[in-house]
């Protein structure tokens, strides 16, 4: 998204600002937060509609949060009530651990933590986890088979591959990801701009790219996201954070979150963030017909 | 920082060597270019509106929206080095072909005429007599182009193309300001360097002193 068109989000943003300073009904009333990119913003608006739908609680939309930290601290603090974390994002930027490659154990570690450290509760992961993921074009993938990560290796010597930076430099990264699956490609990766490996991809001028799992490029691109069968990238699960302090709104808020559980599937956050990136349609509109298809 | 250099001055040298023929290669191409589309625009008035609406758009254009156009055509595009110097020879083109023009334009027309009546032909006049006396105002689109091209060159490493665009792009992923200031300063070094060098050159060959002044 580029500045202006994030224009609108941060005049909303505001305006919701204002309606929090004059709303007195606290008890009454919960606010639902985002961090500031699509996948987020249709997260925050599926738990609001969720709790307008589920309760007679009254909810506020503070979305478009600048990022991990000012969600974290707004929760802490408490001007929000609950948005939705990745585990991963929590165990290694909120409480700066190595990340792990357990989901399970990752979302054991950031509940136990977040309750000691911070009084916030981890409700159930939402289903989808949002990772780094190796793609190739569907094509390709059907042409010769390749399924798995394990497959791709020996396909590799005959391939280019084109990555963004980050991926290139991080510790779990290329360099562990080459190691742990024997990758080699045709010659040493192209480093280029995250955003563009999408196209060169499509475009035939790459074979395989690292994207992130649940951009909807991947369905508007025709490609094939390839399972990592080693475990090697660690899992990120996303899953409602809710704030303690919300005490009695709490239980209530835990119900009617918990029917969430499991319910947004990699591919289903795939389809939204299309709907909503891709095809350019309401975020409200797009989680209101999804939670219809769920029955939610 | 001065032990971070230390550890990558290999790379610092490698990527700006990478950068200065990224930015001397596309000058050429903008060069060979820009000057003979300069000359067309001065001599056939309907075309120029056309080439310089043309080259103003192409400036407007985001560098990465370029890429992703350049990205899917046949030979000049695909991800690497070729691109890159496709896009900053399209964005050198405006300052180059806009100085050649106006250096024509700016031939006194007294000038002009004695060099008619002595019978010179239309190439002759080109040639001995315009071209001369506008290559100190096409030098200082040169230079321009050249100073802005050190900064666009950056924009290179979005598309596999090196440079020192990779520290700074690198120091984004990671938030390493380290990474952020060994591209950029070396690039803005460069750029003082160019526009002072060049600078030199234009007073010698008569170039306007007052856009010497020019910020990068």
């Amino acid at each position: 998204m580029t500045e202006w068109q994030r224009l609108p989000l941060h005049v909303v943003f505001l305006f919701t600002v204002a309606v929090m300073f004059t709303s007195c009904d606290a008890e009454h009333t919960v606010v639902i937060g985002s961090k500031n990119f699509t996948e987020q913003l249709i997260l925050g608006e599926l738990l609001a509609q969720q709790i307008e739908a589920r309760t007679d609680l009254r909810v506020k939309r503070q979305f478009n949060l600048g990022g991990t930290f000012v969600c974290h601290q707004a929760l802490v603090s408490g001007k929000i009530d609950a948005y939705v974390e990745y585990t991963g994002t929590a165990l290694t930027a909120i409480l700066h651990e190595p990340p792990s490659r357990d989901p399970e154990a990752t979302y054991r570690t950031v509940q136990d933590a977040y309750r000691r450290r911070f009084n916030i509760e981890w409700l159930p992961p939402l289903g989808f986890a949002n990772t780094f993921a190796i793609m190739i074009r569907t094509e390709d993938a059907k042409r010769l088979g390749i399924r798995t990560l394990s497959q791709l290796a020996e396909q590799a010597p005959r391939w280019h591959a084109a990555f963004g930076y980050e991926f290139l430099e991080r510790a779990d990264g290329f360099t562990g990801l080459a190691k742990t699956y024997g990758l080699r490609f045709a010659e040493p990766p192209r480093v280029m701009d995250l955003a563009l490996t999408y196209q060169a991809l499509a475009d035939r001028k790459a074979d395989v790219i690292a994207g992130d799992s649940t951009n909807g490029l991947i369905i508007a691109l025709g490609l094939t996201v390839l399972e990592d069968d080693q475990h090697y990238f660690s899992a990120y699960q996303a899953a409602p954070v809710v704030s303690a302090k919300a005490d009695s709104k709490l239980s209530t808020l835990h119900v009617a979150l918990s029917a969430l559980t499991g319910v947004v599937t990699d591919h289903d956050m795939r389809r939204l963030n299309y709907e909503v990136d891709g095809k350019r349609r309401d975020i409200a509109k797009v989680v209101k017909e999804f939670r219809q298809e769920k029955r939610l | 920082m001065l032990e971070f250099i230390n550890d990558n001055v290999n790379e610092i040298i490698q990527l700006t060597t990478e950068h200065m023929m990224l930015v001397g290669i596309s000058i050429l191409g903008a060069i060979l270019v820009g000057v003979p589309l300069g000359i067309v625009v001065y001599q056939q008035p309907r075309l120029r509106t056309v080439v310089l609406g043309l080259v103003n758009i192409l400036q407007t254009i985001p560098s990465l929206a370029l890429f992703a156009l350049l990205i899917p055509l046949p030979l000049v595009g695909g991800i690497g080095a070729r691109t890159a110097l496709i896009a900053m020879v399209l964005y050198s083109l405006l300052p180059i072909v806009a100085n050649t023009f106006a250096g024509l334009m700016g031939v006194n027309p007294a000038v002009r005429e004695a060099a008619v009546a002595m019978g010179m032909t239309d190439r002759q006049l080109l040639w001995k007599v315009e071209l001369p006396l506008a290559i100190g105002v096409v030098f200082t689109g040169i230079r321009i182009a050249t100073v802005m091209s050190i900064g666009l060159a950056t924009i290179a490493a979005a598309i596999g193309a090196g440079g020192l665009g990779m520290f700074i792009f690198r120091g984004l992923a990671m938030l390493d300001t380290r990474l952020i200031v060994a591209g950029a300063l070396p690039a803005a070094a460069m750029a003082l360097l160019a526009n002072y060098g060049l600078g030199l050159i234009e007073r010698r060959i008569g170039g306007r002193s007052a856009s010497m002044r020019q910020p990068a």
